[in-house]
């Protein structure tokens, strides 16, 4: 890339080719208002306030479409240009109901923040704009139309980031609205409820249920971790008040998953989480569990891990340093630990992809996986890339919910349909699953040379948990058994096979199986953990916490720590 | 009213399934069974490998272009100035009255449908309205209440 040398705002500046003037001007830190620029959205044009004056340009230029070329003079705040925007925020200002003091977006608002810029300090024009009804029909968010400025945002969110195309306008004009596939309620529509609309809305038309008027961007504390509800390790931007979960949002520009979550990550822990909280350690006593303290309840777990056979199970719901505590808590105790969960067959040959591989892709085998299931970003990505043009070819799964974006789908056995068209693919990604059959690797061994294979770990923290040497294990005859389980659901199956030893359990909420326990030790839930994960790509990602630990809960890495301790 | 797949699948192969005859398809559908149902979106979604809420933002775009249901007769009054100096407040007024609904509305037995237009280019004989594509000019309230007769008794006959 070249530099250009260009003026703006009488500041002469280098720059890279290629820029939009927008951009240029943030590099150079000129602030250009926008109101349907998205930088992570493809430009649009179409608020008109973003526009400047190009000297030897015939009228102003939208800077976030015009590009800015060498010698370019660039006057940002002309008073022609200022008046322009000042007459489009009168215009928006009479189209709705934007009387500021009764929205929850109000202080954190761009539209607000672009009329308090330039001034507006009454209403120009009158404002004979009909009322709207108000959608409530989806459970996470609302939509409000009478504050919607039109700007199409998350209608290019809905199709370019999550690949869905839910939204759309219906008519035109002032009566022009956001709608939802064949103008139905959102509730009833195609919507994944991934969120990220809600996330780039500039006004207070997209209206999160739970953070709504809990807390403006000044009072509100960010915190970036990892998401712990599947193996894409998707990076939130927590978002607390005093002590409290308000929301979730997604990071542009953080990667692997590039600002989008899935319903899992940003809504579901919020909203959905109805399991009772582990508050303090609980032994069984008199055939009763009962509180008791950590100093209590440790030295008992000790003497019976110490004493007798033992066996270490654990759930993939936790960091690293927990999993690398527990086999060496057990190697210590020489008895055998592994999990609960299963895990990915192993191929035997090809090279690892990484999930943004899947958006460079232009040819994608999906086998013995079902993405928009189980690893829901995943799944966006490759509905992105399909349509950018990627191929997507099924093998062997004739039910995937994939189907309709896939070109082929066939059987393993008709895999040189696939393989035909392989040498003519640039970029081929195979992404797999844990229902890969024998025959599937079998089948998929010849494009090991040209593709690079994406494992889709079933469990949340899987790769953590192998780095730590922990496998498969069926639950064996043992008279003490340690369940490192944390959030992960109780399976009913597990509740069974666990019965009849000495069970301490390491979790966060009550089920089933702490029912059933000796011993609960308390454990931190994702927003309170600190600590790495690592991802199914394999990097190791970190956690913040965004919530300070309970006084009763104790991270399960310190207490398998403090446990060989106590073993000596 | 149901959905014509024969008339649609013969409206898509006389266009073609490109992105481009879009507009030619729905406009072609509307006007052949009056309005677009949402089955018939569908069907041209899936055809054309679109979704749905594209086709329905592109229908719902144009006038010429129904997405819901009309009376068996479109009134399309001119709500311009050369209409309205000569006598079109009168006729506004009259077809509102004779109808017994507002502009925008359809009549409960679902007869006719009343809606303003812009200039039909008629300014000469105006005030003027089309009855579907029928212009009627040099419009008086007697002549308008003669013009909704007409199409009573012809539907009756």
């Amino acid at each position: 890339m070249s530099k250009i040398k260009l003026t703006i705002n009488d500041k002469e500046v280098m720059v890279e080719e290629g820029q939009t003037i927008l951009e240029v001007a943030k590099e150079v830190g000129v602030d250009i208002p926008v109101l349907c620029h998205h930088p992570a959205l493809t430009n649009w044009g179409a608020c008109r306030m973003c526009l400047v004056e190009v000297a030897g340009m015939r009228g102003l230029q939208t800077a976030c479409t015009c590009p800015a070329t060498e010698g370019m003079n660039i006057q940002t705040e002309t008073e022609q240009a200022v008046n322009v925007r000042k007459f489009v925020l009168e215009l928006l200002f009479s189209e709705r109901n934007h009387y500021c003091m009764f929205c929850q977006m109000s202080g954190d608002c761009e539209l607000q923040d672009a009329a308090y810029r330039y001034g507006l300090e009454h209403f120009t024009y009158p404002r004979p704009y009909e009322k709207f009804e108000i959608d409530a029909s989806r459970k996470y968010f609302i939509q409000d139309p009478n504050r919607c400025i039109l700007c199409s945002r998350c209608i290019r969110a809905c199709a370019e980031i999550a690949a869905n195309h839910t939204l759309n306008l219906k008519g035109r004009g002032a009566g022009t609205r956001v709608i939802a596939d064949l103008d139905v309620p959102f509730g009833e529509s195609t919507c994944i409820e991934c969120g990220t609309c809600l996330q780039v809305c500039p006004t207070g038309a997209l209206i999160d249920v739970r953070s709504a008027y809990g807390g403006r961007e000044k009072d509100v504390t960010h915190t970036q971790t990892t998401c712990l509800q599947c193996s894409v390790g998707c990076q939130l931007d927590v978002v607390t008040r005093y002590e409290r979960l308000l929301r979730v949002d997604g990071i542009f520009g953080a990667a692997p998953n590039d600002g989008l979550l899935c319903v899992k990550g940003r809504f579901e822990p919020l909203y959905d989480e109805e399991r009772q909280r582990v508050q303090t350690p609980l032994v069984r006593k008199d055939g009763q569990l009962q509180e008791c303290s950590w100093e209590e309840a440790l030295p008992w777990v000790a003497e019976k891990l110490a004493t007798g056979t033992a066996q270490g199970l654990a759930a993939t719901a936790t960091t690293n340093a927990a999993f690398q505590a527990f086999g060496k808590l057990f190697e210590k105790i020489g008895d055998p630990a592994g999990l609960l969960c299963g895990t990915l067959p192993e191929l035997g040959y090809g090279k690892g992809a990484t999930i943004p591989d899947v958006l460079a892709a232009d040819y994608i085998v999906v086998a013995g996986a079902k993405p928009l299931t189980t690893h829901k970003v995943v799944g966006y990505f490759i509905k992105r890339a399909a349509d950018n043009g990627a191929t997507i070819a099924l093998v062997g799964e004739p039910e995937n919910e994939l189907r309709s974006y896939a070109q082929l789908n066939v059987s393993y056995a008709e895999m040189d349909k696939v393989s035909v068209d392989i040498p003519d693919a640039a970029a081929v990604v195979v992404v797999y699953g844990a229902g890969l059959t024998a025959e599937g690797i079998a089948a998929l061994k010849p494009l090991a040379e040209k593709a690079v294979f994406l494992g889709l770990e079933p469990g949340r923290n899987g790769r953590g948990a192998a780095a730590a040497g922990l496998a498969p294990l069926a639950p064996a005859p043992a008279e003490t058994r340690l369940v490192l389980l944390g959030e992960h659901p109780v399976k009913a199956a597990w509740v069974e096979q666990l019965n009849g030893a000495f069970t301490v359990v390491q979790a966060s909420y009550h089920s089933p199986l702490t029912e059933k326990a000796d011993v609960v030790l308390p454990t931190p839930i994702w927003a309170e953990r600190s600590g790495h994960v690592t991802n199914l790509e394999g990097q190791v990602l970190p956690l913040q916490a965004a919530l300070e630990l309970p006084s009763g809960v104790r991270d399960e890495a310190e207490v398998l720590v403090a446990l060989a301790k106590l073993i000596g | 009213m149901k959905t014509n797949l024969t008339q649609i699948h013969e409206v898509i192969n006389q266009h073609g399934t490109n992105r481009e005859a879009l507009v030619e398809i729905l406009r072609d559908l509307s006007q052949r069974s009056g309005y677009l149902t949402k089955e018939a979106m569908e069907v041209v979604a899936t055809q054309l490998q679109l979704p749905p809420s594209e086709v329905f933002s592109v229908a719902s775009f144009y006038t010429k272009i129904n997405v819901e249901q009309l009376g068996k007769h479109v009134i399309k009054f001119c709500e311009d100035a050369p209409c309205h100096i000569a006598g079109g407040r009168e006729i506004w007024e009259a077809l509102e009255h004779k109808l017994g609904i507002q502009f925008g509305e359809t009549t409960t037995d679902g007869f006719w449908t009343l809606w303003p237009t812009s200039c039909l280019g008629l300014c000469a004989v105006g005030p003027v309205m089309l009855v579907d594509d029928e212009p009627y000019g040099n419009l008086t309230p007697e002549k308008v209440t003669d013009i909704l007769n007409h199409y009573r008794a012809g539907d009756a006959a």
